[in-house]
């Protein structure tokens, strides 16, 4: 029976993902994305963010199971409108731009969907943005990288574990961020070639409580 | 029972490929901890009249939620008794009309609502704040609204309900997070953080019509809106100079004031009634609260109790200010009043965080990490809003509109 209702679910994910494939769509959901071109910073039209009035649509969502989903990233979904197929869309369909992030937490992965290799993150201890002794040959080999193909330009991505305030783990992710771009600073690498976004909490490496997750999450990820 | 789970599971995927249906992501309310005694006893009695809700069913369970009351079936003896009848009629569809009597008889209230069908649970709100406020002196709480955001690990929602959980409604959708929903004081706009495009920035978005603005996106980090008292202005967090600065920003003429000066952090800004600014910074070596005035100048430090004490939310009248407070690793919602200076913890323990108050201040919403709570500001009533999915950075709605 497991078996079954599992292959269903792939069989299922498959077709939603074939869907959103065939109208290279990333939502089919109905809706026009709001227009939101011409303002600073914003993202493109049709692109990560749709908006909607309190009493137009989705009046409902698809609630997000916290402890992963079947098909992989299938969270997607949302009511929407009539003749919505908005489940999936965001099954490894958000990694455009810094690749960092595919298909969301799957299971209790501590993979993930982050693509970051091993040897890009710095780790950090508790309340802490100290380089750590470990962190340091990481630091090293990046900055080698970036001062010899100066061209590349790397995002310094600092994530704080779940404990505490949001906003204020925003603060500290950028803080760690800071501390890496410092270090490679002092290694030579141009400021030119660094930006820095700090995440806070809101993307963790790995789900679930207890400190060993705890401890991957709190990182600084040197993604290019 | 997994089976089913995955069943379940399947068909809500079904559902999405062939878009016959939604998903209905319900959230109910359950009281954990009463006051003592239990409450007020009053007696509800079904509504008759064939009406598609059920109306006594709901100011039964809106009555419960304040912990206040303790309502009974009819005929039990209580304390007041509330009857009534919602039936096909009138200009809009249906006729409610309740009455709330003492024991000994005597009439309290007695109205009569014409209504369409899809506004007899409003209806049923309404009248639970009515009964409340006559009962108790103070403004009901079944009538507002909530946000907060749901979601994570590839699809963050921006949801706003109805104060009890009941018809959630995603009002934006993002790939990238979505953060620190702030309602306007007149409860028609939310200011949130949006990550989409891959940066932060501070977003205006009109929760009837779905308009937005860009307020901020200046390099580094853009967080934790806040509206000021009349709703002219913003408050945020910018570390587009250096270190994270708190900034105060006129909506209509775009004027940006930086109101700190510090190389620690200084984030989480919220207004008090006349215009100062309580805010998280870890200027003297572990995150605490301050309070500036409306145009910046010297940091008053407000608390004192332990080594991590942030995200300030404020009572409407100005008087208690409720925040995250970690004692022995785990957080607390603590509150200190302002006049008395006294501080109390109002939580067990857990990640209690981004607390939020209530528009008529008795209580406090607040995210244990998953799911969403509320205390009450005397610790005496606590319930667990039981998201089937997950719940984070509430923001309770003014009275508004």
């Amino acid at each position: 029976m497991k078996t079954f209702v599992r292959t269903l679910i792939a069989a299922a994910s498959l077709a939603v993902l074939a869907s959103c494939a065939s109208t290279g769509e990333n939502t089919t959901d109905g809706q026009t994305p709001q227009d939101v071109a011409g303002q600073p910073g914003t993202a493109q039209p049709g692109q990560e963010a749709y908006s909607y009035g309190y009493n137009q649509a989705p009046g409902n969502y698809e609630s997000y199971d916290a402890s992963g989903g079947g098909g992989g990233g299938g969270g997607g979904s949302s009511g929407g409108g009539g003749g919505s197929s908005g489940g999936g869309a965001y099954a490894g369909g958000g990694s455009s731009g810094g690749g960092a992030y595919g298909g969301g937490r799957t299971g209790q992965a501590v993979a993930g969907g982050n693509v970051v290799a091993p040897d890009h993150i710095v780790y950090f201890s508790f309340d802490s943005s100290e380089i750590l002794p470990e962190g340091r040959p990481i630091i090293e080999s990046n900055a080698r990288n970036l001062t010899k193909n100066q061209r590349i330009v790397t995002q310094l991505e600092g994530h704080t574990d779940e404990r505490g305030s949001p906003e204020y783990n925003i603060a500290l992710g950028e803080r760690r961020a800071n501390a890496v771009r410092q270090a490679l600073i002092a290694l030579g690498v141009s400021p030119q070639q660094i930006r820095v976004i700090s995440y806070g909490e809101e993307r963790p490496a790995a789900s679930g409580y207890g400190e060993q997750s705890y401890a991957l999450n709190r990182r600084v990820e040197i993604v290019y | 029972m997994k089976a089913i789970e995955r069943m379940t599971k399947f068909v809500a995927i079904l559902i999405g490929v062939f878009g016959m249906a939604i998903v209905h992501a319900q959230i109910t309310l359950d009281i954990t901890k009463g006051v003592d005694g239990g409450g007020i006893p009053i007696s509800v009695a079904p509504f008759g009249g064939g009406a598609p809700e059920d109306v006594a069913g709901i100011i039964a369970s809106d009555l419960k939620r304040t912990g206040k009351f303790a309502p009974q079936s009819a005929g039990s003896r209580a304390d007041y008794s509330v009857t009534g009848q919602a039936a096909p009629g009138g200009a809009r569809g249906y006729v409610v009309q309740f009455q709330l009597s003492g024991a000994q008889g005597g009439q309290l209230l007695n109205l009569s609502f014409d209504v369409p069908a899809n506004q007899l649970r409003p209806v049923a709100h309404r009248i639970s704040d009515l009964i409340y406020e006559k009962l108790t002196g103070e403004k009901g709480l079944a009538s507002t609204r909530i946000a907060y955001v749901a979601g994570g690990g590839g699809t963050w929602y921006l949801i706003v309900a109805d104060a009890d959980g009941q018809n959630p409604r995603a009002i934006l959708r993002s790939s990238q997070p979505i953060m620190s929903p702030a309602w306007s004081p007149d409860a028609t706009k939310l200011a949130y953080v949006s990550f989409e495009g891959r940066r932060p920035q501070i977003v205006v978005q009109d929760v009837y019509s779905g308009a937005r603005r860009v307020v901020s996106a200046a390099p580094g980090i853009n967080g934790a809106p806040a509206w000021s008292p009349n709703g002219q202005r913003l408050a945020f967090t910018l570390s587009k100079d250096g270190s994270p600065e708190i900034y105060s920003f006129d909506l209509a003429t775009q004027n940006l004031t930086r109101l700190t000066n510090s190389s620690a952090i200084n984030t989480e800004p919220v207004w008090l009634p006349d215009g100062s600014i309580v805010f998280t910074s870890d200027r003297g070596g572990s995150p605490q609260l301050y309070r500036i005035g409306p145009g910046g100048g010297a940091a008053q430090r407000i608390t004192f109790e332990g080594d991590y004490n942030a995200r300030p939310t404020v009572s409407p009248d100005g008087r208690y200010i409720a925040f995250m407070h970690r004692r022995n690793g785990s957080f607390h919602i603590a509150v200190i009043d302002l006049q008395t200076r006294q501080f109390r913890v109002l939580t067990s323990g857990g990640q209690a965080e981004s607390p939020s108050f209530a528009p008529n201040g008795k209580m406090i919403i607040y995210s244990n990490g998953q799911r969403l709570e509320a205390v009450s500001v005397d610790g005496s009533v606590k319930q667990d809003l039981a998201l089937r999915g997950n719940g984070r950075n509430p923001a309770w709605a003014p009275y508004g509109r």
